[in-house]
């Protein structure tokens, strides 16, 4: 009698209790905010976009002055947004999505990001460079986002501790000279380790004569054309052995170690991008930014172009017009680019706009950053950055080093290899 | 629990005369009244969770799904409520939720995947996948033709686009079936180009436009022979037509300039000839990721070279590891010793800082030129290129790697030393055994009893070490051979640059048909090992 009666008030006390939890989390404003569910989600009248935490204010500041419509800024890890889009529930994916350029290839591949047809006049006001970097497409060549800031690296003068080089010869000099005064210290701290950095080595070897990937008819990267070990930089790898042998780049330099000299007066050169400003600037370091002066070719860096994307699911969510407007109406246009650049202290894409930024760091590293080349958008550059790099830290690591013209080649044949 | 609850008798007298130890506190916590409201509590939360599982699942028409959550949740509710019944099922079915949860599910999910193309360009369902190649595969016309374009209403409310022409500034209403010349006069514009209004139309503002936004995606204005205008946006429309047509009854594509076909692969691709349509989808391909690792190149070549260090690397740092940790307890486990207690707690530090961390910090340590290794062996005149040659690279990887294992060996032999009755020890002496003799003949053995099983997992473990390798070294440096597998790559390494550095980027398919190999050859020698440590019970 007893264990019947115990049991069903044990029930009817867990109905009613799962009940109440159920009402209370059900209702509660953290779970409708944080996790929309498929039901008030289809209302269509927000826009969703996942953002890193360091941007989040300054791109809820562009929406609230697009005003539109209502816009949920999320904080999503910068590095996840593009795995984490693969794999989102379609009721819970954004709308919007902000990254790198060369994150393009890839997205456009799955087919998780919509093509962008902003108006010529609009996409005259940025450089060709910056739409290229956004354009991808096997069979039709597409703009898949609207560029908002450029990066790309510089090189950095100590200019109390030697003259600013107009010329590589005088950089040369400069920087073994300076090397050469005390033991310890470093001719040009540029960022390798074991793993390689071949994105801070790439004015060096744009330098040279070297590519990565040319260009097909079309117009667009063809992966079948690595130059990588392309004949007239192999020509003049041999000055890579040179440099090696001199100690002028040496590949056990790693990152840390490269800011470390530079901000403890042991190196006068560093290269290094806009992200390390804040460190120039607290540094009481007297300093100039340029681009690697010409070797036998202009020394030109990597070029990133940050942008924004519209998701399929804006489409699956009834809001692609409304995401479209935006992005490729309100955000490539020069006031939106400027508030944002403003906001979080990088060159804006848009040409009229950065005329009118004015930030002497970064402006700096912007004129370190003319002529500079995309970063490749195609998926097949994720086979290239490791071999690319080895070709360096093997070529440049002082004694017992690879010669140049092996490790180049080696890797661009293991690249081959990799692509398939 | 329940049996206390139900016996409905003052629980503290039964507890009383108990010994007062932790397992009978454990039970007292959750026997009496308090039990059975913690009981009731944690059943309205599962229940609670149930119940809005069954919400979201009945909102997208899952019903076997559903089907699933009623039946677990009713038997878990009826196995803690009725009373008296199924004793060994209410402690099992906890761990069994769970094993299934986060083991059962995730293996078969890695099966499952590993029998599909699911890949950069795969991801996509076929539908969504043609879709998207439809739009992708839209071109601008010669002039790049756009327009200035409101949605508005007419007088019978249908949605129309008004259209300006940036060009030649012609205007234009465009519904989903025409597109009509109208005089400019009929438009008004404000200062910065914009439409603002129209004669008989009603030019949407606000909310209204938002709410059309839907249809706009939709709407394809006919513009002669294939081309279409489009919204792009709410204020701007462009003028586009398809490359490529679908044929839904074929089901191919044919392309519009010289009338090609792409057809379905049966591998998740329109393809015609070696061109391939761009996206695909995701489709079960049978064994073909398996044939790949055969028949691969890129695969096979290094394969045996790592598939060794792979076994040297995860034989010497489980032996290395146990050989130290067991010499330390040893040494530590000495009655008296002062400080022991300092001793002991700093050589669990290894063990307690986050791997990854320490693991950043090691590679700093040996940097070639840099590091505070080399400067101090500087003094001495030796410099050891500890991550830049191919050997010394393996050496650093297995010290960094024992250094982070041996304080587990040190807790465990500490603890299986203390439970070897110190009388055996004390019958050898008194039989005339030497200490070496007495602890290869005694308490090795011994030891090992409790240590080797632990020492297998710790090989499992290291075997699939992607965190050391992929820290310190990323597998490399890179050895002269022309393959992609560096000097210190192991097979769980090397896996992650072929399925996810290669190639289109990222291969789930492939890494999940490798991992089930990684698993069958853990398995095998697992087995070989526990078959040997039964003879070392027997001995015992």
């Amino acid at each position: 009698m007893v264990r019947k009666r115990i049991s069903r008030v044990g029930t009817a006390l867990v109905a009613v209790g799962a009940l109440a939890l159920f009402v209370v989390a059900s209702g509660s404003p953290a779970t409708r905010a944080g996790a929309p569910t498929g039901a008030n989600r289809a209302a269509a009248d927000k826009l969703v976009i996942w953002v890193d935490s360091v941007q989040k204010p300054s791109i809820e500041k562009s929406a609230a002055a697009w005003g539109k419509a209502p816009v949920t800024v999320l904080v999503h890890p910068f590095g996840n947004i593009r795995d984490d889009l693969k794999s989102v529930k379609p009721e819970n994916a954004p709308d919007i999505i902000i990254g790198p350029h060369d994150w393009v290839g890839d997205l456009a591949t799955n087919g998780l990001i919509e093509p962008l047809y902003p108006k010529s006049g609009t996409k005259k006001q940025f450089p060709k460079y910056a739409l290229d970097a956004w354009s991808y497409g096997t069979a039709v060549k597409k703009l898949y986002g609207a560029p908002y800031a450029l990066e790309n690296v510089g090189l950095v003068v100590n200019t109390q501790l030697v003259k600013v080089p107009t010329t590589f010869a005088q950089l040369e000099s400069e920087a073994l000279a300076f090397k050469h005064k005390k033991s310890g210290n470093i001719a040009i701290a540029v960022p390798q380790g074991s793993g390689g950095d071949p994105y801070h080595m790439y004015s060096f070897f744009s330098g040279l004569g070297g590519y990565v990937f040319g260009r097909n008819k079309a117009g667009n990267l063809d992966p079948s054309n690595i130059g990588i070990a392309n004949p007239t930089f192999l020509k003049n790898s041999v000055l890579i052995d040179k440099w090696n042998k001199e100690g002028l780049i040496n590949s056990k330099v790693d990152y840390n170690t490269a800011k470390n000299a530079f901000l403890k007066k042991q190196a006068a050169f560093w290269i290094t991008g806009p992200w390390e400003s804040d460190t120039l600037k607290t540094s009481g370091i007297k300093f100039k930014i340029i681009q690697m002066p010409r070797i036998k070719f202009r020394a030109v860096p990597f070029l990133g172009v940050q942008g924004m994307m519209v998701t399929k699911y804006a489409t699956d969510h009834g809001v692609d017009a409304v995401a479209k407007d935006f992005v490729s109406s309100y955000m490539m246009t020069a006031g939106a680019q400027l508030d944002l650049a403003n906001d979080n202290g990088r060159t804006p894409a848009n040409l009229q706009a950065a005329a009118k930024y004015k930030d002497p760091i970064q402006s700096q590293f912007g004129k370190a950053g003319v002529g500079g080349v995309p970063m490749p958008n195609i998926p097949q550059m994720g086979s290239v950055w490791t071999d690319f790099g080895q070709a360096w830290v093997k070529s440049t690591q002082g004694a017992g080093a690879t010669k140049a013209r092996i490790a180049f080649t080696t890797a661009a044949r293991n690249i081959a290899n990799k692509i398939g | 629990m329940t049996a206390s609850a139900v016996s409905s008798q003052p629980p503290r007298t039964g507890i009383r005369a108990t010994a007062w130890s932790l397992p009978s506190r454990a039970v007292a916590l959750f026997s009496g009244p308090a039990g059975f409201a913690v009981k009731i509590a944690l059943l309205s939360i599962a229940n609670a969770v149930g119940l809005w599982a069954l919400v979201i699942l009945a909102g997208r028409h899952q019903w076997t799904a559903v089907g699933i959550v009623v039946a677990v949740t009713a038997v878990i509710d009826a196995l803690y409520l009725v009373p008296g019944r199924a004793v060994p099922a209410k402690f099992l079915i906890p761990g069994t939720f769970f094993l299934i949860a986060f083991q059962v599910i995730p293996v078969a999910y890695t099966i499952d995947v590993a029998f599909t193309n699911y890949s950069t360009g795969h991801i996509l369902k076929k539908p969504a996948a043609i879709q998207q190649i439809k739009q992708v595969t839209l071109a601008e016309t010669a002039n790049g033709t756009s327009f200035t374009m409101a949605p508005a209403h007419d007088s019978s409310g249908n949605l129309v686009l008004l259209l300006v022409d940036d060009q030649n500034g012609k205007t234009y209403v465009g519904t989903s079936k025409s597109l009509t010349p109208v005089p400019k006069s009929t438009f008004k514009r404000s200062a910065d180009g914009s439409i603002t209004g129209a004669t008989g139309y009603t030019v949407l503002t606000g909310a209204a436009l938002i709410t059309v936004s839907k249809d706009l995606s939709g709407l394809v204005i006919p513009s002669g022979g294939d081309n279409g205008i489009r919204a792009e946006g709410l204020d701007t429309a462009v003028e586009l037509h398809p490359t490529l047509r679908y044929n839904a009854q074929r089901d191919v594509f044919v392309r519009i300039s010289d009338g090609a076909v792409f057809h379905d692969n049966n591998r998740g691709s329109f393809v015609h000839g070696k061109e391939e349509l761009l996206p695909g989808w995701k489709v079960y391909v049978g064994f073909h990721n398996f044939s790949r690792l055969i028949h691969s190149k890129l695969i096979r070549g290094p394969f045996i070279r790592v598939f060794i260090w792979t076994l040297a690397f995860a034989t010497l740092t489980v032996f290395l590891s146990f050989a130290l940790g067991l010499f330390l307890a040893i040494t530590l486990n000495k009655q008296g010793l002062r400080l022991r207690w300092l001793y002991r707690s700093a050589l669990i530090l290894p063990y307690a800082v986050p791997g990854f961390l320490s693991l950043l910090v090691w590679r700093g340590l040996m940097n070639d030129d840099f590091g505070v290794i080399n400067k101090l062996l500087g003094h001495i005149g030796v410099h050891v290129p500890w991550l830049f040659d191919a050997n010394w690279a393996k050496v650093s990887v297995i010290v960094v790697s024992t250094w982070l294992t041996v304080p587990y060996f040190f807790l465990v032999s500490l603890g299986a030393l203390q439970s070897i009755p110190s009388e055996l020890i004390e019958a050898a002496r008194v039989d005339g055994a030497s200490p070496w003799a007495s602890f290869r003949k005694v308490t090795l053995p011994l030891l090992l009893v409790a240590v080797a099983p632990l020492m297998i997992a710790s090989f499992a473990f290291n075997f699939n070490n992607f965190g050391n390798i992929y820290l310190l070294t990323g597998g490399g440096p890179s050895v002269g051979d022309n393959t992609v597998a560096g000097a210190t790559d192991i097979l769980i390494s090397y896996t992650y640059k072929i399925a996810f550095a290669a190639g289109l980027g990222q291969d789930y398919g492939l890494a999940s048909a490798v991992g089930i190999i990684i698993f069958f050859i853990v398995a095998a020698i697992s087995w070989v090992s526990f078959s040997r440590t039964k003879a070392l019970e027997n001995l015992a």
